[in-house]
């Protein structure tokens, strides 16, 4: 399983900060497609991806136990 | 050394060596609102050389409650920020040279103030100058230190040339339909969070102390309890076209800049993004709903309204600013709705 962590208003759109998904062998990019497809999650595209509190890219290639960190940019300021 | 720094002096990191290096260096820092106003103020505390402000904007009533500098005289008298800054700098430390620029920062302008800058602090509210300050930071080879803060949650990296990944590693493109202080709100901690990281880098970079800048991306949300640092060891891009092998530095080019033009006898400004956009029109109706304004909209084009200022928006990112020939003030206006 990959332990997914939503940040921010990603958090408040899932209603709960982390959930587990069936996902070993799954990329970054296919990922994001499933969270969208089964949560109704929009603007992942554009979010910034950790995989294990490190920064990766859509390609990245997850496998059981990774936690992965979905973090939207913030533009404010 | 002078007894006005000597806490900061007794800190050994900083010690005297480092206060006298803090004292012969020039910071540019570009923004003068809520993160702008207490970094400058941090900074001027700290007693650095020279502050150089640039702010395209003038002090608000609405800009009060988190925007620390200001009071209600500046509001009054209609200040620009980078004035109004500039006099109470004056007043809490006259020994720090503050130079106050009123424009629209561009890369063309930009370039021009950054001669014998040591450190760039971005304390602005739109990724597109913030992609501008991170390709003159790769050119010039002056470290930047990435701010931002919206509703509760905040947002820091410190990017420093030849060395760390720089912003567009890490955004391959620039964000669209962020939240922004005006559809998201902001409340005063969350600026306060990134500021105080934002000063400690700065500090760091001032005092050379190149070891203990942080070498991650800081991200927060102070109500919803969410504190995470992001490790970048494997995300500089060999191929990136901003710090790159073969670089070009896109973001300094007119092509990739935000267009504005005054429509001829309407009193109206058009604003056009660099590439035409996808929105989401029902989501930001939502977004612009629930900040106060009056929004209409249809599967074409969005309308809102506040404080009499009417904005037409359409699905392509296009905009009408009704009711202004200010080019200045009406992609300030677009830049806080979209970000």
């Amino acid at each position: 399983m990959i332990n997914v962590l939503l940040f921010a208003q990603l958090k408040d759109e899932l209603g709960k900060e982390t959930v587990s998904i069936e996902g070993n062998g799954m990329s970054v990019a296919q990922l994001k497609g499933k969270m969208k497809v089964d949560f109704q999650l929009e603007g992942l595209e554009t979010v910034m991806t950790a995989v294990n509190e490190e920064f990766a890219d859509d390609d990245t290639i997850l496998s059981d136990g990774d936690t992965v960190a979905f973090i939207p940019p913030v533009s404010g300021g | 050394m002078k007894e006005r720094y000597s806490r900061q002096t007794l800190f050994a990191p900083v010690g005297e060596g480092g206060q006298l290096k803090i004292m012969k260096k020039h910071v540019l820092l570009l923004g003068a609102g809520a993160l702008g106003s207490a970094n400058a103020e941090a900074l001027t505390r700290a007693g650095v050389g020279k502050l150089t402000i640039v702010d395209r904007d003038y002090v608000e009533t609405s800009n009060l409650q988190r925007q620390q500098m200001y009071t209600e005289r500046d509001v009054a008298e209609k200040l620009p920020k980078a004035e109004a800054a500039k006099r109470h700098l004056l007043d809490i430390n006259h020994e720090v040279e503050v130079n106050a620029i009123i424009m629209d920062a561009t890369a063309q302008n930009l370039e021009q103030l950054l001669g014998d800058v040591d450190l760039i602090l971005d304390a602005t509210d739109n990724f597109e100058t913030r992609m501008i300050i991170n390709d003159l930071s790769q050119k010039l080879h002056i470290p930047w230190i990435y701010g931002a803060c919206v509703g509760s949650v905040g947002m820091t990296l410190t990017i420093l040339p030849g060395q760390t990944p720089c912003l567009h590693c890490l955004l391959k493109a620039i964000p669209i339909q962020g939240m922004t202080c005006d559809t998201g709100g902001i409340i005063s901690p969350a600026v306060t969070m990134v500021v105080a990281h934002q000063t400690a880098e700065a500090l760091k970079i001032l005092v050379e102390d190149w070891e203990s800048v942080r070498p991650a991306l800081v991200s927060f949300d102070l109500w919803r309890n969410q504190y995470q640092t992001v490790k970048l060891t494997k995300a500089k891009k060999k191929d990136c076209l901003s710090c790159g092998e073969q670089r070009t530095y896109p973001f300094l080019t007119m092509e990739n800049a935000t267009k504005t033009a005054v429509l001829c006898g309407r009193d109206t400004v058009q604003v056009r993004p660099p590439k035409p956009l996808e929105l989401q029109l029902e989501k930001l109706a939502k977004d612009l709903d629930g900040s106060g304004y009056l929004v209409k909209f249809n599967p074409f084009l969005l309308s809102c309204e506040k404080a009499g200022e009417r904005i037409v928006i359409f699905k392509d990112g296009r905009a009408l600013i009704h009711g202004t020939k200010d080019m200045v003030h009406a992609k300030a206006a677009y830049q806080s709705i979209l970000g």
